[in-house]
């Protein structure tokens, strides 16, 4: 949570002669983030970062609290003053207020203050600048108390018109089933069940505590008795009902992370000096304080050995416990067991729990700057092939990339328009529960579709691939199978380009035996015919073109030709080693042998059976198609002797026997 | 004797072939050799005074001898052709070039791989672990207590219908953070870990992607200290973005890391003096920690005996911050417009 804090009104909380340049430094580095420092008129104004860990810096009072740790370190005096507060009298003989709380969990303390004479007027020039730096904008006197003090010193407040609380009776409860509240905004507010609200006795909601207070009891020019309400909240309670109703305010917002109870008091003593002093008014009843389990003190523990083991550090014991002194830690140090006992201050008391909590606190003041920067030491086993399946990844991206493709990367959640489009089935994939829009809703369980709509979108032609996770689900229990893929797209209209892009790419793993038959079992959704890609008995993978329809609702005017491999199969077969052949000594014979062949011969089958007639057949390629006419050219080679036209006949009249009975093959001379 | 002779001459002429560059010189040499009255012709006459025996192989050597000579004086004829024409050739040095196809790939890519590469130098060994994933991985293990505000910060999309008893409900992971609970599971320390992935988040704007990359580091051992983890990350960043960039941590607060830090590095533009680019000379890198004493027991690991530290940052934010690239949209990176795509 981001909070404003003006220098002017910081200075009034800590005396230090301190430029604010340094002060945004300092406490950068040592404390809550300053993300920016602007001037505004004649003052300038700090936006600190607070993390949720430290709501006790949510505050102008709680970063000056920082600042007092922080600066003298860097040899900077810098001394917390005290403000100015009146403390309250706690006259029995007051106004009257009849409170129940249904359960104390609910509100760890509740006080009540009733003030009386209150006369309403604007606020001080000053007080109304405060405010609007924190976007806040002054209404009247009483209810800028509360938000000046909220901001001051962390404990956000409400003020009621008490003449408004018909019975003057508070009974604080869980909102039931069908209740709603119009609160200060004049928003109606229906109410989730459990939400903290209180009830004026009437069966009036008069408060959404800890959130905004309700329109029926607000303070107006008329009222003059006022009740200032100061408590804590169950944090887990008003965040759920911040986030059912969808609506969070600055008060909210401190409740949900932890306001400190025995900030209660001190902040109830400074509200009776400001209305006092701002609106003339004096206390008009005793303090309601509720308060049934008060703040026990604890201690947390930290050895020297633990100190040095986490930061790297020799800090000493004295200098480690003059830090934890300086953030208001009750420290104790046992130089035997070279320890130091810190009691919590109750402002700290939600973050700090373990050891490790006081260990940030001593390194953080102490400078992470003054630590050095050392390189972990080796550890004796590292397994450097843990990496090759990332390097083969990138290696295959490579190579397409210097094919000519372009690598895309799209998101993995798809519209529902999308997969109509590609007629795929919603009820098959995940869907996200809080979709930020109709666009991401359901996540992929195949890269085709994305990639038809990159292809859509940058007509006519391309030729892409992408690399990315697809989600399969394996039921409610079971988190869904996550396969990376390798997806080709291209509306070049060749398979036979495709499939020497597939080779090559397997051929760049040492992969040399992909097989490609056409699946007539498999009815893919979005190919036409499915060409399966398989080493050995393993499918790693499908080729096809997309069907027409698809293309016609995607608003694609080119066939696309896909190609979609599981890598986790294929590298499971990748970076064989290689192999070398010893290089010949003796000359090949070359010659081409054309056969006329009947209609739907597959052509890898005939290459297959020729090279099988005889291990001295070493290459056999289709030189040219001339209808029906196919042309090979087969080189024979012996490893030992130069071959003679007489064994080459032999094996020649084989062949063309083979052609012949297998593929009813005549050779044309 | 005239065996001799003939090779003398054959040499002879070879010589003065390839000592010339004219055409004219060839054709005076060819008439000298192989012309009526040539040298060869001249001892063609003796062959009739030869033992009978001896006719022919010589007669053959002669024969052998002219084609030699024939073929030397075509191919010097035809250097001597190609060479003149070449000179004549206007060779335009500013025509457009033929390229062969050119592909690219996604600055995403090329980003992640340089990461990677950064971190396999120092042993780190790189993992991928589930993007959907449950809340005790993303959250609940992490230190995050159920209903946390400290859980508004990670806008986390959630998936339908997938819920585990023991690990509670299926989400986007997002973060990387998710990942140190699975390598602990997975290996028992020394651990050095990279983990690179997709994470999600509830937002979009130009300056967020409600996918986007995130790469985590984490190592676990005896005696690592908050030392390790600023020694790391500067060798990171000086590795990444070049040997000049100084790092810092500053105390920030994360659920699963304590001490937290947030990480900046030195500003390249302004050299740390503070411009319009950075904050008062810094760049925010990202978070980083010592790991949790709650996460390292989630994870199996005896805190008494190890300890750790992790980073975690956007592949995204890094690529911006090094390439000086303006995008001005980083949505851009995910809308796969060829013309951008193809300036990579």
């Amino acid at each position: 949570m981001d909070i404003k804090i003006p220098d002017h009104w910081l200075r009034e909380i800590i005396e230090t002669k301190v430029t604010p340049e340094k002060i945004k430094e300092y406490l950068t580095l040592c404390g809550q983030s300053v993300n920016r420092l602007t001037k505004e008129g004649d003052d300038f104004v700090y936006e600190v970062e607070v993390t949720t860990n430290r709501p006790d810096c949510l505050s102008v009072y709680g970063i000056g609290r920082e600042l007092a740790a922080i600066l003298p370190q860097f040899g900077i005096p810098a001394v917390l003053k005290k403000i100015p507060s009146l403390k309250i009298k706690n006259n029995s003989s007051g106004l009257p207020l009849s409170i129940k709380i249904s359960q104390k969990t609910l509100c760890p303390r509740f006080t009540a203050l009733i003030f009386d004479n209150v006369k309403i007027k604007p606020s001080p020039k000053f007080v109304e600048e405060r405010l609007a730096t924190a976007g806040i904008r002054s209404l009247n006197n009483v209810i800028d108390i509360s938000n000046y003090l909220m901001l001051e010193l962390g404990q956000p407040m409400h003020t009621f018109d008490y003449d408004k609380i018909l019975k003057h009776k508070m009974i604080l409860r869980e909102s039931k089933e069908g209740e709603s509240v119009i609160t200060l905004d004049g928003q109606e507010r229906k109410l989730p069940v459990g939400t903290i609200v209180i009830e004026d006795g009437e069966g009036r909601l008069i408060d959404l505590c800890g959130i905004m207070g309700a329109k029926n009891s607000e303070t107006d020019e008329k009222t003059q008795r006022v009740l200032l309400f100061v408590q804590t909240y169950d944090p887990v309670k008003i965040r759920r009902t911040c986030q059912e109703l969808g609506f969070r305010t600055e008060a909210a917002s401190r409740f949900e992370k932890g306001v400190d109870p025995e900030g209660v008091i001190p902040s109830m003593e400074r509200a009776n000096f400001l209305f006092r002093e701002w609106c003339g008014a004096n206390e008009g009843s005793e303090l309601f304080d509720i308060y049934p389990n008060p703040y026990q003190e604890k201690t947390v523990s930290v050895s020297l050995e633990q100190i040095n083991k986490l930061t790297g550090l020799e800090i000493d014991l004295e200098k480690a416990e003059e830090i934890l002194a300086s953030l208001g830690f009750k420290t104790k140090i046992n130089f035997t067991d070279k320890l130091i006992s810190a009691k919590v201050p109750h402002f700290r008391a939600g973050d700090i729990t373990i050891p490790e909590d006081l260990i940030e606190e001593i390194a953080r003041i102490y400078g992470y700057f003054n630590l050095p920067n050392i390189l972990p030491p080796l550890p004796d086993k590292i397994e450097s092939s843990a990496n090759k399946n990332f390097d083969f990844e990138y290696k295959m991206k490579t190579a397409l990339k210097y094919w000519g493709f372009t690598e895309t990367m799209s998101y993995s959640l798809v519209s529902e328009e999308l997969l109509k489009k590609t007629y795929e089935d919603p009820r098959k994939l995940l869907k996200i529960s809080n979709p930020l829009s109709s666009d991401m809703v359901f996540l992929r369980a195949s890269l085709i579709p994305s990639l038809l709509e990159i292809i859509a979108k940058n007509n006519p032609f391309g030729q892409i691939f992408e690399m990315a996770n697809v989600y399969i689900s394996k039921g409610r229990e079971n988190l869904p199978d996550e396969s990376l893929e390798l997806t080709i797209a291209t509306t070049k209209d060749s398979f036979l380009e495709l499939k020497g892009i597939v080779k090559s790419l397997l051929r760049e793993l040492s992969i040399n035996n992909l097989e490609m038959t056409i699946d007539d079992r498999i009815e893919h959704v979005f190919l036409e015919k499915t060409i399966s890609l398989y080493l050995g008995d393993c499918n790693i993978g499908v080729m096809g073109q997309i069907r027409p329809e698809i293309l016609k609702n995607m608003g694609v005017k080119n066939p696309v030709w896909i190609t979609d491999i599981e890598i986790k199969r294929l590298l499971h077969f990748a970076g064989g080693s290689k192999k070398y052949v010893p290089l010949p000594k003796y000359p090949p014979i070359i010659e081409d042998l054309s056969f006329e062949l009947p209609p739907k011969i597959f052509i890898g089958q005939i290459i297959d059976e020729i090279k099988k007639e005889n291990p001295l057949i070493k290459i056999v390629e289709l030189l040219d198609s001339f209808e029906k006419t196919r042309t090979f050219r087969l080189s024979y080679q012996s490893n030992e002797k130069n071959l003679n036209n007489e064994e080459v006949e032999k094996i020649r009249k084989k062949i063309i026997d083979k052609v012949a009975k297998k593929f009813s093959g005549t050779l044309k001379s | 004797m005239l065996k001799t002779q003939i090779t003398n001459l054959k040499n002879e002429a070879i010589g003065e072939i390839l000592e010339t560059n004219e055409v004219e010189v060839l054709e005076e040499i060819r008439a000298k050799f192989l012309g009526r009255a040539g040298k060869l012709n001249l001892l063609t006459k003796e062959i009739p005074n030869l033992a009978p025996e001896e006719r022919k192989d010589i007669g053959n050597l002669i024969a052998e001898t002219k084609r030699t000579i024939e073929d030397a004086l075509r191919q010097a004829g035809e250097k001597i052709e190609k060479k003149s024409g070449e000179r004549e050739e206007f060779l335009d040095v500013t025509a457009p070039a033929i390229h062969p196809v050119e592909g690219h790939l996604h600055l995403i890519t090329e980003t992640i791989q340089e990461i990677y590469q950064i971190f396999a130098n120092l042993g780190f060994h790189r993992v991928r672990y589930p993007e959907v994933e449950w809340d005790w991985y993303s959250f609940g293990g992490l230190n995050f207590p159920e209903n946390h505000p400290a859980r508004d910060e990670w806008e986390t999309f959630f998936v339908e219908n997938l819920e585990n008893k023991k690990f509670g409900k299926g989400l986007l992971t997002p973060h990387t953070s998710s990942g140190q609970l699975r390598e602990m599971e997975q290996t028992k320390p020394p651990i050095r870990m990279i983990n690179i992935s997709k994470c999600y988040r509830r937002q979009s704007d130009v300056s967020h992607a409600p996918m986007f990359f995130q790469f985590e580091s984490l190592v676990v051992d005896k005696g690592i200290n908050i030392t390790h983890l600023k020694g790391t990350l500067d060798y990171f960043a000086k590795n990444f973005f070049g040997p000049g960039r100084k790092t810092r941590i500053r105390p920030f607060h994360f659920q699963f890391t304590e001490p937290s830090f947030e990480v900046d590095v030195s500003c390249g533009l302004c050299e740390g003096k503070g411009c319009r680019f950075c904050k008062e000379g810094w760049l925010e890198l990202g978070g980083a920690g010592m790991v949790h004493p709650n996460v390292l027991k989630n994870g199996g690991i005896d805190p008494e005996i190890y300890s750790g530290f992790a980073s975690g940052f956007g592949v995204e934010r890094c690529l911006m911050m090094k390439s000086g690239l303006s995008i001005d949209d980083i949505r851009y990176l995910y809308t796969n417009d060829f013309r951008f795509l193809k300036q990579f």
